[in-house]
């Protein structure tokens, strides 16, 4: 069985600055999943031209092979040369997992590594190259289910410097800080956005340098299983249906009250509607037996691409957004499911028409399931998640 | 007594929510908790009206405006 990873980051701009200084990639091989964070020297325009120079070399250079000596070669040869302090300069950190378990961890010049396992921290190994003048670390190991991987720039240790704090928040004060948080949050987003937060409060809401926190947890694959509309011809229904739910390992999503009556009709499960309207542009989800969430279409879905589109924007997540993803309404429920707890998902779609909707006296255009779909596919496909979508 | 009140897109955009409002407010003044049982439904094909709204099977038609006069001729009625 592969290992399959959760990978969200959060950045700061040093307070006044419009661009951030340090970059995060993340990529996916055939056989492997990479993280990046580079930390440009500086702050603004030219931090954000190193970070993201160096970031998009290392990034392109390890998806087609090279060895370490040949990217760090060729960073120090491209990366311009700061006027001001005759040096190019970006600090960056590796970390590429693959399928197999095998983990490769290459540092250089960020805050260490935060590598939590069982609960516990564990140490990484000293083991330093020099490849043109510059100390880096490699480590190798295996990962396994549950680790959590804490890459960061240092704008997290220099949190509150000078001012709440004499040095800084020390790197072992942040290690226990987010020992704590991985033990309350399910996703690696919320806990790099867990980290990120209190950095910005002991800045006191302006941060003196760019702080990047960038996670990677080790998980299940957990394929969700999205239905939404009613198959064009009747007779579908029973097959669409039984796709839908086939995989007794996927989480299933039901999005519409028709396509949810005639999954009940199938399935012969009772569905309960509730009528607890908990926002009132949303209306009220049901319950049925063997599904996990069941909800009213357009109006949900339509929410729901709205806040995976402010997910994507990754400025726009910090603490809100996710007291907004934490409401009991049913667009935020789906939302949720699909961001921190989904690996890939497949959309099982109807077509057909609904002759109700064909209503020019109603306020809001709900013939645009389909329209929907494409849109919640590519904000999918943003998010870096597979998405398979088929039509019925 | 069984209402079930639908709260599919349709309805919802005809005003589900304050008809849901209004008739938990009257059955409370009334009173009535133990003998009106309020559910949701999900469409039930009839929505080009106004919102779906049935009393032991029966299939009404509401509006946000007309919902208290049913309240009290279509459910304080039959009781």
């Amino acid at each position: 069985m592969g290992v399959t990873v959760d990978v969200g980051y959060k950045s700061l701009n040093k307070f006044t600055e419009i661009l951030c200084g340090d970059r995060v990639e993340i990529l996916k091989t055939k056989d492997s999943d990479i993280l990046i964070l580079a930390d440009g020297m500086g702050s603004g325009v030219k931090a954000n031209i190193l970070s993201t120079l160096t970031s998009k070399i290392l990034g392109t250079m390890f998806l087609n092979g090279a060895t370490l000596e040949e990217c760090v070669d060729t960073i120090v040869e491209t990366l311009p040369v700061c006027q001001v302090r005759q040096v190019a300069y970006s600090t960056f950190s590796i970390l590429q997992v693959f399928n197999n378990g095998d983990a490769y961890l290459v540092e250089f010049d960020n805050p260490g590594c935060i590598f939590i396992r069982d609960g516990q921290l564990m140490e990484i190994p000293k083991n330093i190259r020099e490849i043109d003048n510059k100390k880096i670390n490699e480590f190798r190991f295996k990962v396994k289910r549950g680790d959590a991987l804490i890459l960061m720039s240092d704008g997290t240790i220099h949190a509150g410097v000078g001012q709440l704090l004499n040095f800084g928040w020390l790197w072992e004060d942040i290690a226990a800080y987010a020992l704590k948080e991985y033990a309350v949050t399910v996703s690696a987003i919320r806990l790099a956005t867990a980290i990120c937060h209190a950095c910005d409060e002991l800045y006191m809401f302006r941060p003196g340098d760019d702080t990047t926190v960038a996670c990677m947890r080790i998980i299940d694959s957990k394929p969700v299983n999205l239905m939404t509309g009613p198959a064009s011809n009747k007779e579908d229904d029973e097959a669409m249906v039984a796709a839908f739910t086939a995989d007794p390992a996927a989480k299933t999503i039901v999005c519409g009250g028709t396509s949810a009556t005639i999954v009940s009709r199938v399935l012969k499960k009772r569905m309960d509607v509730s009528l607890d309207y908990v926002d009132p542009e949303i209306p009220p989800i049901a319950y049925m037996d063997g599904i996990d969430l069941v909800t009213e279409g357009v109006l949900t879905l339509n929410r729901v691409v709205q806040l995976l589109r402010r997910y994507n924007k990754k400025e726009a997540v910090a603490e809100d957004f996710f007291l907004e993803l934490d409401k009991p309404n049913g667009a935020s429920m789906v939302a949720k499911m699909i961001i921190e707890d989904c690996t890939e998902i497949h959309l099982f779609v109807g077509k057909a028409i609904n002759s109700a909707y064909q209503n020019p006296s109603l306020p809001f255009d709900l013939g645009i399931r389909q329209n929907l779909v494409e849109q919640l596919k590519s904000a999918l496909e943003e998010m870096g998640k597979p998405v398979t979508v088929t039509y019925y | 007594m069984k209402v079930t009140i639908c709260i599919g897109s349709a309805c919802h955009l005809k005003g589900s929510r304050e008809i849901i409002k209004e008739i938990q407010d009257l059955v409370a003044k009334n009173g009535l908790g133990d003998k009106v049982d309020l559910n949701g439904a999900f469409c039930s094909g009839n929505c080009v009206n106004g919102v779906c709204v049935t009393v032991d099977g029966e299939l009404f038609s509401v509006q946000p405006e007309t919902a208290k006069d049913f309240f009290e001729k279509e459910i304080m009625g039959r009781l």
